[in-house]
Order: C-alpha cells, then sequence, then structure tokens
C-alpha cells in the first residue's frame, strides 16, 4: 500500500465537499494529482474559488489543511523553518528558560512546508498565490517539491516528508510561472463559472433562497459582469456577499432587480472608479 | 500510444516535454483514465501548462480523436465574416430570406445558431458552383461547417457542462479567448504592473544584523546589544517621458495614460517629462508642454543608474529627426537636430528602453529603425513589457 491510498487499498476519491460545488472535470484532476503524487497548479480570475478548493479537498479527504500564503518579499527557507537567533541569544544571556541553549534544535521552528512534512498525517498544503513571490521562490521550492525534503543548515540535518503532502498551488497572474516549475505540476485554469454553475453554487450557500430570488440575483449579475471598462469584475464571492446583504433588508423585493436597479452595488464593485462606471452604466438602463 | 498526438500538438505549438508525456502513460498505467473524457481532462493537465494553449489544445484533440479538419487561419474570419453579415441581415429580414431563398415564416422560427448552420450549407453547396467569387466564400468554404458550424462563439454561453462528451467539449474551444494575443488592455494593466514591480528590489524588512549584534555584544563584555539594520531603501529611480503630441499617438492616448498611471502608484521617484514626436532641447514636466520645460543637456547630472522609458510611437517625418532646423514648431527650432539628443540621453543612461505602443509588426516607420539603432525598442504588449523590463534589470 502506497501513500496514495487509503486503508482500504483504494485510491482517495475526492468527490466535493458541503460548501464547494465542483465539476467533473476538476475532480477527475484532483484525483490524477493526487494519485500521481504532483502538485497541482490553479489558475482562473480571482473568485473562482482556486483557494476554496484546497479547503475543499482537506474537508473531504479529511486531512489537516497547512496553509502558506505567499508573500512578495518572501524567501524559501521561511517557508521551510526558521532558526530563532534572538531567542537563543537571550536564552544564553539571561538562561531562564527550559531551553537547552547548547542544543540548536531547540530553536528551530518550521515554517509551513516544514509542517507539513513533520506532521504524522498526511497534510494538504495549499500555496496561495505563489505569483507574488518572485521567480527565485518559484525555482528553488523546485526541488524542496521534487525531492520532498530539505536541509536544515544549522544542524545539518535533512527533513523528508513523512507522508507526502497533497500539494495545490494558486496563481491570479496571467503570465506563466517558470518552465521547469510548470514541468513538475499538473496544471488546470479554472473559468468563471457560467449560470447553470452558478446556480449550484448559490444552492450551497443559500440553501433556502427562492426560486425566483436567485434567477433574479444571477441575472443582474452576469449582466454586470458584462458591463465593459471595469478593473475588477464582481466575481463569486461578491456575489454571495450582496445576496446576503439584499436578503438581510427587510424592505428589498424582488421585482426591483427585474426593474433594472441593482441596490448595494457597493459589495459588487470594491474599486471606486469601478462604482461610479457601474452606477452610471445601471442609472442608463433604467431609463 | 498517442505519439502522434504528442507530435501533433507540438507540431501545432503546444510546448510539451516528453517528460510530461511519460507522466501521461503513468497515468494511463495507473488505471486513471477509462475513458475518452478523462483522457481529455487528465491529458490536459498533465501537457499542458498554461490555458494560453488550451484553444490550440481542443483543437487538436478535436482533429486527433474526430478527424475534425484542423483550423486554417482563414475559417476564423470566415466565421466571423458570417456573423457580422448575419447581424446585419437580421435588421432586415426581407433581405435574408431571398438571399437564402427561404420562407421569411420560416426564418422567424429559426434560432441564429439554425440560421447559421443554414446558411453554411447553403455556402457548402455553393462552392462547387461558384468558383472564384468572392474570396470569403471561395477559399476554404467547406471546412468551416466542419466544426465551426456548431461553433457559433458568441450565440451561445460557453462554460462547464457535465453531460457534454469530451469531443464536443473540445469542439466547443471554451478557451478560445485565452488565445487571444495582441496589445494590452485595461485588464491587463494589471499584470503589466506586476512586471515592473520586478525592478523595484523588494528588501528584507528590518533585519537583526547577526554579525554586528555578535561584536556589539562581545565589545560590551556580554551585555546583549541587538543591533537591526535599516530596511533596504527602494533607491531605484525612474524617468518616463512620453510622447504627447501629433495625432499618430491619438490612438494609444487611453492605453499609455493607464500604464502611467499604474507606474505612477509604483514608484515613488518617478518624474515624467512629455514630448512632441521626438526630443529636442528641452522636455517637458507639464503635459501641455509649456510651463515646465527642462533642459535635456541637464540630465547628464542624474544618476547614471536612472532608468529611462520613453513612450512614443517614433513615427515622424525623417526632418524632424535629422534636421537641425528640424522641430515643427518653427518658433522653438533649435541648433542641434533631435537624433544627437536622443543619442546623448542613450549615453547618459545606461538603463534606456523605447516603449512603442505600436504593434511590432506595423513598425515600418524610416525614423522607427533610426531610433531602434539608440534605443531598444519594445512594443507595448506583455511579452514586449516583460523584455522591457528584462533589459532594464539587466547588468549590463
Amino acid at each position: 500500500m502506497t501513500d496514495t491510498m487509503n486503508q482500504n487499498g483504494e485510491f482517495y476519491r475526492f468527490q466535493g465537499a458541503s460548501r464547494y460545488v465542483l465539476d467533473n472535470e476538476l475532480a477527475k484532476i484532483v484525483n490524477v494529482s493526487i494519485a500521481l503524487e504532483m502538485p497541482l497548479l490553479l489558475k482562473g480570475e480571482p473568485g473562482t474559488g482556486k483557494t476554496m478548493l484546497a479547503y475543499a479537498i482537506a474537508e473531504n479527504l479529511d486531512m489537516p489543511l497547512i496553509v502558506l500564503n505567499v508573500k512578495s518579499s518572501m524567501k524559501l527557507v521561511d517557508a521551510l523553518y526558521q532558526y530563532d537567533t534572538l531567542t537563543r541569544l537571550n536564552d544564553s544571556r539571561f538562561g531562564d528558560s527550559n531551553r537547552d541553549v547548547s542544543n540548536i534544535e531547540e530553536y528551530i521552528k518550521m515554517g509551513k512546508i516544514g509542517q507539513a512534512f513533520v506532521a504524522d498525517v498526511r497534510t494538504v498544503l495549499l500555496i496561495d498565490e505563489i505569483d507574488k513571490a518572485d521567480t527565485d521562490f518559484q525555482d528553488d521550492m523546485l526541488d524542496v517539491l521534487d525531492q520532498m525534503q530539505f536541509d536544515i543548515i544549522e544542524v545539518d540535518k535533512t527533513v523528508g516528508a513523512k507522508k507526502r503532502p497533497v500539494v495545490i498551488i494558486t496563481s491570479n497572474a496571467k503570465k506563466d510561472l517558470s518552465d521547469p516549475f510548470l514541468g513538475r505540476c499538473n496544471f488546470h485554469h479554472i473559468a468563471f463559472p457560467d449560470p447553470g454553475m452558478m446556480r449550484s453554487i448559490i444552492g450551497v450557500h443559500f440553501p433556502n433562497l427562492q426560486r425566483e430570488m436567485i434567477d433574479a440575483c444571477i441575472a443582474t449579475f452576469y449582466q454586470l459582469r458584462e458591463f465593459d471598462g471595469i478593473e475588477k469584475k464582481p466575481a463569486t464571492r461578491e456575489l454571495i456577499n450582496w445576496i446576503r446583504a439584499l436578503k438581510a433588508d427587510p424592505d428589498f423585493k424582488i421585482s426591483t432587480l427585474r426593474k433594472g436597479a441593482v441596490p448595494y452595488l457597493g459589495v459588487l464593485y470594491k474599486k471606486s472608479s469601478d462604482l461610479k462606471a457601474a452606477a452610471i452604466r445601471v442609472a442608463q438602463s433604467l431609463m | 500510444m498517442f505519439i502522434d498526438f504528442f507530435y501533433i500538438l507540438r507540431e501545432k505549438g503546444v510546448p510539451i516535454t516528453p517528460t510530461s508525456f511519460l507522466r501521461l502513460h503513468q497515468a494511463l498505467r495507473m488505471g486513471l483514465i477509462l475513458s475518452l473524457e478523462d483522457l481529455y481532462t487528465v491529458a490536459r493537465s498533465i501537457l499542458v501548462k498554461s490555458e494560453r494553449y488550451f484553444d490550440l489544445y481542443d483543437q487538436v484533440f478535436a482533429h486527433h480523436f474526430k478527424g475534425v479538419d484542423l483550423k486554417d487561419p482563414d475559417d476564423e474570419e470566415i466565421t466571423e465574416l458570417a456573423r457580422a453579415l448575419l447581424e446585419e441581415w437580421l435588421k432586415h429580414p426581407e433581405e435574408i430570406a431571398a438571399a437564402l431563398d427561404i420562407d421569411e415564416d420560416k426564418l422567424q422560427k429559426m434560432t441564429p445558431e439554425e440560421l447559421l448552420k443554414y446558411f453554411f450549407d447553403r455556402l457548402k453547396e455553393q462552392t462547387e458552383a461558384h468558383q472564384g467569387g468572392n474570396r470569403w466564400i471561395g477559399t476554404g468554404g467547406t471546412s468551416p461547417v466542419g466544426h465551426s458550424g456548431y461553433h457559433p462563439g458568441g450565440m451561445r454561453v460557453g462554460g462547464v457542462s457535465r453531460n457534454k462528451s469530451a469531443i464536443k467539449v473540445a469542439l466547443d474551444r471554451r478557451y478560445k479567448d485565452y488565445s487571444q494575443e495582441g496589445p494590452l488592455t485595461q485588464s491587463h494593466m494589471g499584470e503589466a504592473l506586476k512586471r515592473l514591480r520586478r525592478l523595484v528590489p523588494v528588501g528584507p524588512k528590518d533585519v537583526v544584523n547577526v554579525d554586528k549584534t555578535i561584536y556589539e555584544t562581545i565589545r560590551s563584555g556580554g551585555e546583549i546589544e541587538i543591533v537591526f539594520d535599516r530596511r533596504l531603501k527602494d533607491r531605484i529611480n525612474v524617468i518616463l517621458m512620453i510622447d504627447n503630441g501629433g495625432w499618430s499617438m491619438d490612438p494609444y492616448i487611453p492605453l499609455v495614460q493607464t500604464l502611467f498611471d499604474y507606474v505612477r502608484a509604483q514608484f515613488k521617484d518617478l518624474t515624467t517629462y512629455f514630448f512632441h514626436n521626438t526630443i529636442y532641447d528641452e522636455v517637458w514636466l507639464d503635459p501641455r508642454r509649456r510651463a515646465k520645460p527642462e533642459k535635456t543637456v541637464d540630465f547628464v547630472s542624474k544618476d547614471p543608474e536612472t532608468r529611462l522609458i520613453i513612450i512614443g510611437d517614433a513615427s515622424m517625418a525623417p526632418y524632424e529627426l535629422m534636421h537641425t532646423k528640424g522641430f515643427i514648431h518653427l518658433e522653438k527650432r533649435r541648433s542641434r537636430p533631435s537624433i544627437e539628443h536622443l543619442q546623448f540621453l542613450a549615453s547618459t543612461f545606461r538603463h534606456c528602453v523605447w516603449i512603442n505602443p505600436e504593434q511590432e509588426k506595423w513598425w515600418g516607420a524610416w525614423t522607427v529603425d533610426i531610433i531602434r539603432q539608440i534605443f531598444p525598442m519594445y512594443e507595448l504588449t506583455l511579452d514586449g513589457l516583460d523584455k522591457a523590463v528584462h533589459h532594464l534589470m539587466s547588468r549590463n
């Protein structure tokens, strides 16, 4: 039995989670990536559920989720481990802790990738928005993910993954990551959900919402996405928040949407220039 | 297995490595692929690493497993053209009814898809009889019916559907949008910004200087003295010079403006100058090029490490560039030809680029060639910007 199989000797099978609507295509890709032990690189415009997928996989396969939020200034070693020199220096001076100052290992803390490696159970490791970091970060990470091990230089020790984690990597960028990096990943681009898919997504989040309400909201939402000259188009997250706002408003009636008015436009458009442009377009359509 | 498929994909320009192809076979051997649908999905995920190639992949897949004709460039044109015509015709149903020899009532009942299909069928019939007539009927008239007949993009909302066969999904070519290339649009600008961000060295912040800390601690006899380094300052200076005069730049104004706004937000130390067509004795800090001139020769006193970015179409009358009295505003004629000023700037700032909002394939003007010899010139597209940034950041 290998890592990719569960106790019954079957491949892990990901089938969606309670708050995540999965299409068959993506499910297949996730399962193949797990079986091939390859990191899965997800791209797609914001709000298509790239990050949510990792949460859903963790929930569905009942594995702990470890999230590495990549930042622009991040170095790979930060994600692997940290050697806390300051605490050690402090301990050596004052000696009021239980730590053994001569043992450097006591001052090594695991970063997110390190945590995923040393965990006793198989984990889902989400490396979120890898495009934020520079290319060095990506290239350095290649070897780590390829070998599933890294060295702690300070103590000359190699940390290997006890259980190979399921690695999900997301990227917002339209530009491509470096070729060697791509070569080691499976790739999927999540397209923006079509209205039918969106209906199921709404259904998962608002199980008791009236049909007419869903119809009207989705119709309005896709109209709003058609506006040109908008820098950040409203995505799934905005739609869900917007429906929440509409539900919270006791005065709101579905007929308002049918007339073409859009209350709480600010929930959908996050940039002031977008909001202004959209407000003008909505006002025009009312006339 | 599928060796042909592999080579056709490569031939069509999808960059596939043998490693990934072997990995596909690994997936096959492990029994992960049980149907054509699986093959479509899994092979794409393993072989194709960018959504830009999804469209091409769809085409090759449909070709290889269904025998659909691979697209000639013309087909696309025909579909587009047909659709444009159709839209026009739909405004005048009588005309289309007459043209297609069809009853007007029947026409009313047809969906646009059916109509287009019908139209293509007619077109097919027509190709034999209609020799060498209209270009778009003559060439490849039959082939669009092969697949595009089912694919009147824009008339049907594409997207994820559960019940379609892989072939149909591939035929649908859902990813057509992603393969589009061309100049930057506003939505691409965020991406352009990211590429320019590479100009900014992001250093570690508030790092403890361990060496100094140890040194100072020993110096004070073991009394701990922690030394922090100041965070690395962003030292990069950028000078942007924009051609904002002349009708030839007019079409690009919104594009350049957007780029400019983003760049301004990105760099604290950014100075923008304006010029008309090319650079003479002065450039201006104000867009109207009146109030705040700055002498070009004075740039010699600026930090030579400054990155100089010039944006302009570099198209002008040759004399404007070469002649001592070239400047088109009579009252401001100068003594040195513009080309010398450009050479001067290029020698002052070793990191300099010229960004041309016109696509490279349209660079025909004589002056473009001359200026390209002075400044490395890139087009204002994602690729072009990437190359420009790369050049600006290179050591030499």
